[in-house]
């Protein structure tokens, strides 16, 4: 019973999780390579070197800073990656955490990556990590509800929180058709909460790193892992909620889990690379005035369905 | 075995370096952007080398020693076409443009596999105020505020909120000379609230850009207009090339370099153009922000004042661009946006100048005033006019601050041209036979 | 009751935890870290709703809370930026009513816990507690939630309004002026000038 309940469901997570932030670091640098960034070594080397040398740098200070948050805030970011992604069924039964509010409980890793983004820019004691910090904070909020009301609307059909029973709902219809406007918010938001691409605005270029700008070493190691395994279990999530999670033909459902998960993946890092930084003001409005109310559409939309 | 296993992995890493940029460094830095295996990082905390590409002037030392600091255990310093500090007797200098991918990643192999020791340490590691907190957890004074236990005050809200009424401390620093997002040497005093840029007092001029020796020379003979409409070309897109960088587009970025590095009268300029408008370059990321008014336009010149719809551009004087039809494009909102569009039109026309030009053997003939991709140099040199953003960036957000100063040339023109072996107080002599010698 | 002893580990694990983030909120020097260390105790006080079964309780608590605190430390951070707690607070005042106050509702809470019967009513084995709460928030209570529910809405709408001082008309230094009722024309619904004799300073 402790091998099925503890034992298997840690070591699942813990193998997705690490072989997902690899993947992702491999992904995005053969994207980068196919649009012109020059390389040496291949990409599958790459982030394995790269790694290596963020072990042999030593870890930094700054002048004051708040050590503990500063050192804990990149794990615990990590430990809410790991938590996001237990609550991903993989089949009928290979289900880490089977919670009745599954739904919920990724909600609350949402809500509680802003308090552990904020805290890792707040506690360095720098201009530009604080910056960083302050910007996600205005944002998360409306990452959080955008991304509520369009996993309230997938638990809808499914009448329940649970997220295995929201991919047995897709039985007939995958989600991302049912609701198409639902899996294009809900990636956004994922761009959104995991810093990348167009939406980092937490660690951007214009504030040489932002939240990470003072940080080296180790501790930059693990705040990249855990920003690449934010990024796997926000796919996990997706592929579950929208994409069918295990359904499909001949494939074994685990597989078809990570198949649709790696089709997620590869999506928000082309975007990443293709799009510009939104300016923050820019995109609290388009957050506000455009994203919510369509989320409120997607929201509404599948009331009715499940109403007819 | 485990460690020299993991070291042995980390000397294959790409080289990260942080540029510190000097007087006419960044030539060096475009091509070592273009270079594969050498990623330029922007905080020095996620660099293994400090590059100091060109001379840095003696009062701005100190800045240099913090930032070397700066860079976490173990890490070497590379120094192209610079004087190293006295304090680094043995660093390594670089002066050849070739040589410098090599030696940044043979000292990075060599600090990874333990063979070369990282640099020392230039300043004590202690707060820059003594510790002054009283009382048993360094509440310091009286009342809920406490005391002053770095010696710095507690941000305080001293200035009204100049945008939406929501009153936040300010807080103030001091940015620059390094800051990679800042114009090279540029300097200044920042109060910010929140990330509303609250005040902004420069307090070092950017460092002087050299042009290419071909402007120089144009003020002197008369120069193939071709030539000149390529350097004019060049200029721009490495411009362009950094402010897509800081936009997050280092893709473009790269395209803009590697178009400016292999530019010919037969470049084109319509994929890059298209690419920038399709993803949003010029909705997402510059905006209205950033607006000139024609003082202070006319105070830039060049093309933030064609921007702003002044149509100034003292190669209409030229009679040889008169042949060629030549008219100044303007745009007329002065604005971030405005400059970048004017920018690409700018290169486009300069391009199409060099092919009308080249094909008719046409060579400039005005020599007293000619227009520099900074501006128009008649009298005198365009000079500093980093003044301008003390008025313009307050109340701007941090990153619109950030993207309305790339979008700007701020920095005076130097009387050395590009590419030559200059240093602070060598004689100029020997930067002249230089560039005598890379023509021949 | 029938559970194994691992629950009762966790709990005394997670109520230790609660007490003693919930003692570090008031020792700290920081807001910052105050509204963190209180959101550690109320996340600790979640799980322990998940140990008895009221798993959306429990879990709604922590998001909740999260975003409860971030804003909380939003509004006192933003207003003072004191990056990492560089400058310390004194984090605690009015002593001897706070003294008081504390004492006195620990020994109406402890009284509570001690002398009332608690209920020992078995749940039934197919109880699903989401839906019951489901149907009881959305059921005959519902007019008192979602009442509740928009008097907090309007609440944060006009407590933003009020802070702002961009108004309908214009910023509120400037002193807003409404238009004319046509173009070009006085403005309207304003009192004639020397209505009030001209007292603008009066209070």
């Amino acid at each position: 019973m402790i091998v099925n309940e503890l034992i298997l469901p840690v070591i699942l997570v813990t193998i997705v999780l690490v072989v997902g932030a690899y993947l992702v670091a491999v992904i995005d640098g053969m994207i980068a390579a196919a649009l012109g960034t020059p390389q040496r070594g291949g990409a599958w080397l790459a982030p394995l070197t790269q790694g290596a040398w963020l072990l042999t740098q030593q870890a930094n200070a700054t002048e004051a800073p708040d050590w503990r948050a500063w050192r804990l805030a990149p794990a615990l970011y990590l430990a809410l990656a790991a938590t996001g992604l237990a609550v991903v069924p993989f089949s009928p039964t290979l289900i880490p955490t089977d919670l009745v509010t599954s739904v919920v409980l990724w909600g609350s890793v949402e809500a509680l990556a802003t308090v552990v983004i904020f805290l890792h820019g707040w506690s360095a004691n720098t201009l530009l990590a604080l910056i960083g910090a302050y910007r996600y904070v205005a944002l998360g909020l409306s990452y959080i509800l955008i991304s509520m009301f369009v996993l309230i609307g997938v638990a809808l059909p499914a009448e329940s929180l649970q997220f295995s029973q929201v991919v047995a709902s897709q039985e007939g219809l995958w989600n991302v058709i049912r609701q198409p406007l639902g899996l294009p918010l809900f990636l956004i938001v994922g761009l959104g909460m995991t810093f990348w691409g167009p939406f980092n605005l937490a660690d951007s270029r214009d504030l040489a790193g932002g939240t990470a700008s003072t940080v080296s070493g180790p501790s930059r190691l693990v705040w990249e892992l855990a920003r690449a395994a934010m990024l796997v279990a926000f796919s996990g999530v997706a592929a579950s909620a929208f994409l069918g999670g295990w359904l499909g033909p001949w494939l074994p459902g685990p597989l078809w889990v990570m198949l649709k998960m790696l089709g997620v993946l590869a999506v928000l890092l082309l975007l990443g690379r293709l799009l510009p930084r939104v300016q923050p003001e820019r995109c609290v409005t388009l957050m506000w005035v455009v994203l919510l109310p369509l989320s409120f559409v997607d929201l509404i939309w599948a009331g009715v369905e499940a109403l007819l | 075995m485990a460690v020299s296993w993991l070291s042995r992995l980390a000397a294959q890493s790409s080289v990260p370096v942080f540029p510190v940029r000097g007087i006419q460094g960044e030539a060096a830095l475009h091509r070592l952007t273009l270079t594969p295996g050498v990623e330029l990082v922007d905080s020095p905390r996620h660099a293994s080398i400090l590059l100091v590409a060109g001379g840095v002037p003696p009062d701005q030392h100190d800045a240099l020693r913090r930032v070397h600091d700066q860079l976490p255990n173990p890490f070497a310093t590379l120094w192209y076409r610079s004087e190293p500090l006295a304090e680094l007797a043995s660093a390594t200098r670089v002066d050849d443009p070739d040589a410098l991918p090599g030696t940044l990643m043979t000292a990075h192999q060599e600090l990874m596999r333990g063979k070369r020791g990282s640099s020392p340490r230039l300043l004590p590691d202690e707060p820059p105020n003594p510790w002054e907190g009283l009382g048993d957890d360094g509440h310091g004074g009286e009342g809920m505020m406490g005391g002053v236990p770095y010696g710095r005050p507690m941000a305080m809200n001293m200035h009204d909120d100049i945008r939406d009424g929501l009153t936040l401390d300010s807080l103030t620093v001091t940015l620059g000379p390094f800051l990679p997002m800042l114009p090279p040497g540029l300097g200044a005093k920042v109060t910010l609230q929140g990330d509303l840029v609250q005040s902004w007092i420069t307090q070092h001029a950017p460092y002087p850009i050299a042009l290419e020796s071909v402007f120089l020379e144009a003020r002197e003979h008369p120069v193939p207009i071709a030539e000149l409409e390529l350097a004019r070309a060049r200029y721009h897109l490495q411009r362009l090339a950094f402010a897509l960088r800081l936009a997050g587009l280092e893709r473009l970025a790269l395209e803009s370099l590697r178009l400016a590095q292999g530019l010919s009268p037969d470049s084109r300029l319509e994929g890059l153009r298209r690419r920038l408008t399709r993803c949003g370059f010029f909705r997402l990321t510059t905006t209205g922000r950033g607006w000139l008014d024609e003082t202070l336009a006319r105070r830039v010149g060049g093309v933030a004042a064609r921007a702003a719809g002044l149509e100034e551009d003292l190669r209409s004087q030229d009679a040889a661009y008169g042949r060629l039809k030549f008219t100044p494009v303007v745009q007329s909102d002065g604005d971030t946006n405005a400059r970048w569009c004017q920018t690409l039109a700018e290169i486009e026309q300069s391009l199409q100048l060099a092919r009308q030009a080249e094909r008719e053997g046409l060579y400039s003939e005005t020599t007293e005033a000619i227009e520099t991709p900074r501006g128009p140099w008649g009298e005198q040199r365009p000079g500093d006019a980093s003044g301008v953003i003390d008025d313009l960036l307050p109340g701007l957000e941090w990153d619109e601050a950030m993207t309305t100063l790339a979008s700007l040339d701020l920095a005076a023109v130097s009387e050395w041209p590009q590419d030559v072996t200059q240093e602070l107080g060598e004689a100029p002599g020997d930067g002249a036979d230089a560039a005598e010698e890379r023509r021949a | 009751m029938d559970y194994p002893l691992i629950v009762d580990i966790f709990f005394l694990l997670l109520a230790t935890l609660a007490v003693v983030s919930g003692w570090r909120v008031f020792c700290t020097d920081s807001m910052v870290r105050a509204s963190f260390f209180l959101l550690v105790s109320f996340i600790a006080v979640g799980v322990i709703m998940i140990l008895l079964t009221a798993e959306y309780l429990g879990v709604a608590m922590f998001f909740m809370m999260a975003v409860e605190m971030m804003v909380m430390a939003i509004f006192m951070v933003m207003f003072m930026m004191n990056p990492a707690g560089l400058n310390p607070m004194m984090m605690v005042h009015q002593h001897k009513f706070s003294i008081a106050a504390g004492v006195a509702i620990f020994v109406v809470l402890g009284g509570v816990a001690l002398l009332s019967e608690f209920p020992d009513n078995p749940l039934p084995a197919d109880l699903d507690p989401v839906a019951s709460l489901g149907n009881e928030l959305l059921g005959d209570s519902m007019l008192i939630f979602e009442s509740a529910g928009i008097v907090l809405l309007t609440t944060m709408i006009g407590v933003v309004v009020l802070s702002s001082h961009r108004g309908r008309y214009g910023a509120a230094e400037e002193g807003s002026m409404p238009p004319g009722l046509e173009p070009g024309g006085d403005p309207a619904g304003m009192p004639e000038e020397g209505d009030e004799g001209g007292h603008h300073h009066c209070h």
